[in-house]
């Protein structure tokens, strides 16, 4: 059963002692964990782009950058908390953003020839 | 205007401490404050739809003339965009970290991160402003190539969206000099820090799909 999730400044106030993590024997923020995360998401990404070209490099690339936003997004925007109402005012638009990218892809480079 | 709901289930005992304005102790109430969120989500929705058209024009050019963009990359190096990359990211760690503090009641601790944040953020526009000079001297302007304008448009307006967020810190540190957040009260911290994660996400997509791919 889901966790019940307070939005009060003080449900805010009380989570902000206890969003702490520990890793390798010592406790830290969670943000800081992130920010860890996205680092070296970072680094990675740079050497694949200094990687010759290929299917894999492009995909991996792609991953990686989705992983960084979703990151992002959970943890610093309070998404993975918050109200789905959040999410869904996101995901429209890119939704939207998507569909068209594909129909302006599927227009011929060198135009229709009538 | 009527309050729209965006409690989870089980959240009504949340949502009783006041309808509108300010709940005890002057702190704004849980309605007011998923409204002030809700807004600047649409806000944020509005935003992605114009940085999309954006991408997407970079993205069909990319996809039509891969060896421009190579040419591109090649002249001008993933370092110095790398760097500013790193940088966005750790203002980004600082603004939640100074959400955080001010959560703990700690006020100094918000000012010194969110003085981070805007440092970050006006290092970032300055070595913008360095990659943009070392573009016009390989002849890369905004009217004088194809890539110039599908280059200059995403970036350039990024780089506004950064500036406006360091004008935006600079309040934050402000009203936050003159006491006006509280442990209980951060709200107006909260909503600057979406704006400016969600300044950093798209750092993150323009960084792969212009400087990467």
């Amino acid at each position: 059963m889901a966790e019940e999730i307070k939005h009060t400044p003080e449900a805010h106030a009380e989570a902000a002692h206890h969003d702490t993590v520990t890793f390798g024997g010592r406790t830290m923020p969670i943000y800081t964990a992130i920010f860890a995360i996205l680092a070296v998401i970072t680094i990675i990404e740079v050497v694949i782009a200094e990687l010759p070209d290929g299917w894999l490099g492009t995909l991996l690339l792609v991953i990686l950058s989705a992983a960084k936003a979703i990151l992002v997004v959970a943890f610093y925007m309070h998404l993975r908390e918050d109200s789905r109402i959040f999410l869904a005012a996101l995901l429209l638009p890119l939704f939207i953003g998507i569909i068209a990218m594909l129909f302006l892809l599927a227009v011929p480079t060198t135009g229709y020839a009538y | 205007m009527s309050d729209i709901s965006l409690e989870q289930p089980h959240t009504t005992e949340a949502h009783t401490a006041g309808a509108h304005g300010h709940g005890h102790h002057g702190a704004p109430s849980a309605t007011r404050i998923d409204n002030m969120k809700f807004a600047m989500w649409l806000f944020l929705a509005s935003e992605v739809i114009l940085f999309t058209v954006l991408i997407v024009l970079f993205l069909i050019f990319r996809i039509n003339h891969p060896e421009v963009v190579h040419e591109v990359h090649d002249a001008t190096g993933v370092f110095l965009v790398a760097l500013n990359t790193f940088l966005l990211l750790t203002s980004s760690w600082a603004m939640v970290m100074g959400l955080r503090e001010m959560k703990l009641g700690n006020r100094k601790g918000l000012i010194n991160w969110i003085g981070l944040t805007a440092i970050l953020g006006t290092v970032f526009v300055a070595l913008q402003g360095v990659e943009y000079s070392i573009l016009a001297s390989e002849g890369i302007g905004i009217y004088n190539s194809e890539f110039g304008m599908r280059f200059y448009a995403p970036t350039a307006l990024h780089g506004m969206h950064v500036i406006a967020g360091v004008l935006w810190a600079l309040g934050v540190i402000v009203h936050a000099v003159r006491g006006g957040y509280a442990k209980d009260n951060v709200i107006g911290i909260e909503v600057f820090g979406l704006y400016w994660h969600f300044v950093d996400v798209v750092w993150i997509v323009l960084f792969t799909v212009i400087y990467l791919l």
